[in-house]
């Protein structure tokens, strides 16, 4: 990457875990890469940089409410309103902020937390919206742009670590719009070896364990035979094909080692307690033990459940309660660990849900005004920015789009907003197009 | 269990009955349930608003009789005592006086929704289930209630006779005919019936044909037995809904009824809708008509021709059936069966001039019998 000459130095970061990560490039303690590429392996060989680097290692949480969740009974209630459902609005940690009813603990947190009830997008269809808020930015064929994950694992994450840099946690295979879009190209023109490694629920981790009548030393001396002989032929056969084989059995090998934080099973009781039974509190609660361990960037989803044209009363009562205890658990869990001030967590879906009630008791979907939440790394708490009208049909109070919560998530990680892509054979493209400004008032 | 093979003509079939479109009137806020007095002219609507409205048929006109702190769920009127009892999603059984409009008693029944409430046939006795669905496994299964999901009242007094459990959200409740047992089904097609003599549980069976597990979008359950009636001589329970989805939040499972014998050890399926009279939408409301020969069932219309049908009782053959144009919620007979009256609501709009356009109805039916009809099953489109 390299600075876009438009920047005004908004987002022109030097965090000094930068600082670090040149001080280990000129030491020579990393191989060649991406600029920001650390080496755990060179890494932990020297505790005292370990230590460092482990404490200002930046992560990010996505908890990617698929579908699109109602802002009304969520975020921003409307209780006078016809439009309101059943569901009533109680207050809040912050004064004269409320959250719909079935939040009690996510309202019990508000001081901790960062609500944005302004966001206007122009994408109302799943497949497409879903691209943009994952993207950050509208398509420009035949140029695939990199989601959130990719780039926050090519930023903060460590190619040979053992763990993925970009964890997607979701059991639920199908999806429509999701599936479809979860077929596709997450890393678009960063790379393959910046798409997620999916898992959790049906994606259980399989087959990396070593064999009980492999001892260590057995493996190890296969897999250095391996290594020689695959290298070997890479190098004289200049293949490729050698060259994507070596690098999935890296990553196999590093699975093989983090195994363990994928498996529900070897989950501490007490924890699954808390953030169970369903699959997407256990796999949120996979996710807060990866980000412990180091993973850059995890995103939790759960199928499409959001996306409630009816049955959204029946459906809601469930899904909210559940996602109120999830978030509830994830920010004070991350608090009480000392990772919640360098791990971001973002909380939304691709839109929101229309004011008015279909026939079926359900609300349809509505880029025009909905909401999200945000903690964590660079985020102000307890603060409520933008403002819907009374009965939540537009942005009355500054409007926000996909490029401006790019710049707002890049900007709180500490990461250039506005670098220019420098990879071969794209067009010009900047990590936030149009200079889009972050969202200040929650910036720290 | 296993459906019936024979479909025997009735008096019923043979008569040709349809429903013939007579009155629409139009209330400003959904409405979510229905009764009226025996005297035809006067109806009562529980609301979205919260609202217990009095509607004049001749007229449509309104008049607030109370509310709720949150939808008005079931309304019923009391012919003996001319009081009215309503329930809402605060969890309140309401108590009114319709002639002056004022309130004579509340009750907090529940800590969530009462989903639906019904008076025993002797008036003697109210029934109202609840049940919040929360995530109680791995799938998403129901977790176990945290209060009794069925309660039983005195109508007189408020007092609290009974209260059973079962797992929630339990969406439907029914008394027999002789106000003896009380029946409740949930989310999961489980039935449980009670002896309110004794408060034993006298019948317990689960049909897995109201219920699904989200395959596509999502992992969850949805669904369930949105209204149930027994039938006339009691020993038949009648339960309805929709069929299982493939995408949870389509709505376009099967218009279902299934029939029960209850009282049969274990209770059997007597019958159901026929495949090929079924279309798509979730079934809201079954009521039998006062000759006992014909019932109702009525809903939503996802895909197909009809959202309110009227069946046979003998055969379970479709008679006849229309699409109401509106998501039906409830339905009642009015003036001895020559007419049906049914409720819901359509879309709600945007403000226009500052107001949102109404959006709950009351439509009116005559019901029509023309003998010597060659072709008794109709459908009006």
């Amino acid at each position: 990457m390299k600075k876009n000459q438009r920047t005004d130095g908004m987002g022109a970061c030097t965090p000094p875990e930068h600082t670090l990560h040149r001080r280990l490039f000129l030491q020579g303690l990393v191989g060649a890469g991406a600029a920001s590429l650390l080496s755990w392996n060179g890494l932990f060989s020297m505790p005292a940089f370990a230590a460092q680097a482990k404490k200002q290692q930046k992560h990010c949480i996505l908890l990617w409410l698929c579908g699109a969740p109602s802002q009304f009974e969520t975020w921003d209630p409307k209780p006078d309103s016809i439009y309101s459902g059943p569901f009533r609005s109680i207050p809040t940690k912050i004064p004269g902020v409320r959250f719909g009813e079935l939040m009690p603990n996510c309202a019990s947190i508000a001081d901790k937390l960062s609500i944005v009830r302004s966001m206007k997008t122009k994408q109302g269809e799943h497949f497409q919206a879903i691209n943009l808020l994952q993207r950050g930015a509208e398509p420009r064929a035949p140029f695939v742009r990199p989601t959130l994950g990719s780039v926050l694992a090519q930023q903060l994450g460590h190619l040979d670590s053992p763990i993925p840099n970009f964890v997607l946690l979701d059991p639920c295979p199908e999806g429509n719009e999701f599936k479809e879009f979860k077929a596709g190209n997450w890393a678009g023109w960063l790379g393959a070896q910046y798409g997620p490694v999916r898992a959790g629920g049906e994606y259980k981790l399989t087959d990396v364990n070593r064999l009980a009548d492999t001892t260590t030393q057995d493996f190890e001396q296969r897999e250095a035979l391996r290594r020689f002989l695959t290298r070997k032929f890479e190098n004289d056969h200049a293949s490729a094909a050698a060259a994507s084989e070596n690098a999935i059995f890296e990553r196999v090998k590093g699975l093989m080692r983090c195994a363990d934080l994928f498996d529900l099973n070897k989950v501490v009781p007490k924890d699954r307690e808390r953030y169970g039974p369903g699959t997407f509190g256990l796999h949120t609660l996979l996710a807060r033990n990866l980000v412990e361990n180091g993973a850059p960037f995890v995103m939790v989803a759960n199928g499409m459940p959001w996306d409630c044209h009816v049955f959204q009363h029946e459906i809601y009562q469930m899904l909210v309660p559940e996602v109120d205890r999830i978030i509830f658990n994830l920010i004070t869990d991350l608090e009480a660990r000392g990772l919640l001030d360098s791990t971001l967590v973002v909380m939304m879906g691709e839109f929101g849900r229309t004011p008015w009630l279909n026939a079926s008791r359900g609300r349809d979907h509505y880029p025009d005004a909905w909401s999200l939440a945000m903690a964590g790394a660079g985020i102000k708490k307890g603060v409520v920015v933008g403002a819907t009208d009374s009965d939540g049909v537009d942005v009355t109070e500054k409007p926000f789009n996909e490029k401006n919560l790019f710049a707002t998530i890049f900007t709180a990680l500490g990461i250039d907003p506005y670098a220019q892509y420098e990879e071969a054979d794209i067009a010009t493209f900047y990590r936030v197009e149009e200079h889009a400004a972050p969202i200040r008032e929650i910036l720290v | 269990m296993s459906a019936p093979q024979t479909q025997p003509k009735t008096d019923a079939a043979e008569a040709g009955v349809k429903l013939v479109a007579a009155k629409a009137l139009k209330l400003p806020t959904a409405v979510l349930a229905l009764d009226a007095h025996p005297d035809g002219k006067t109806l009562f609507a529980a609301c979205f608003d919260g609202g217990v409205y009095q509607v004049t048929t001749e007229t449509g006109a309104l008049r607030l009789l109370g509310k709720h702190e949150s939808y008005a769920s079931g309304v019923r009127y009391l012919p003996k005592s001319g009081q009215l009892v309503s329930a809402g999603y605060d969890g309140a059984l309401r108590w009114f006086s319709p002639t002056d409009g004022k309130p004579i008693r509340t009750v907090k029944a529940h800590q969530f929704w009462s989903w639906k409430m019904r008076i025993s046939p002797d008036e003697q006795l109210i029934g109202t289930v609840t049940g919040q669905y929360l995530a109680g496994g791995y799938k998403y299964e129901p977790a176990a209630e945290r209060e009794p999901s069925v309660k039983v009242y005195e109508a007189a007094t408020g007092n609290q006779r009974w209260a059973f459990s079962h797992v929630p959200p339990v969406l439907s409740v029914a008394f027999s005919p002789d106000s003896r047992y009380l029946a409740a089904a949930n989310m999961m097609g489980e039935v449980r019936v009670w002896d309110l003599q004794t408060g034993k549980q006298a019948a317990t069976w689960t049909t897995p044909d109201f219920t699904c597990w989200g395959i596509i979008k999502s992992h969850h359950y949805v669904g369930g037995i949105f209204d149930m009636e027994f039938s006339p001589d009691g020993n038949d329970l009648f339960v309805c809904g929709m069929g299982p989805m493939v995408d949870p939040m389509a709505g376009n499972g099967k218009q279902t009824w299934q029939r029960f014998a209850w009282k049969e050890s274990p209770p059997r399926k007597v019958s159901q809708i026929q495949e090929s009279d079924a279309g798509h939408g979730l079934m809201e409301a079954v009521r039998f008509h006062p000759d006992h020969k014909v019932f109702v069932m009525t809903g939503r219309l996802a895909q197909g021709k009809w959202n309110t049908a009227l069946f046979d009782f003998a055969s379970g053959r479709l008679l006849h059936a229309t699409d109401t144009k509106m998501r039906t919620t409830d339905s009642v007979w009015l003036n001895q069966g020559k007419q049906l009256a049914l409720s819901g609501a359509t879309s709600q709009e945007r403000k226009k001039d500052g107001r949102c356009p109404d959006f709950g109805h009351i439509k009116l039916f005559d019901l029509q019998q023309a003998s010597g009809v060659a072709s008794t099953v109709s459908v009006c489109e």
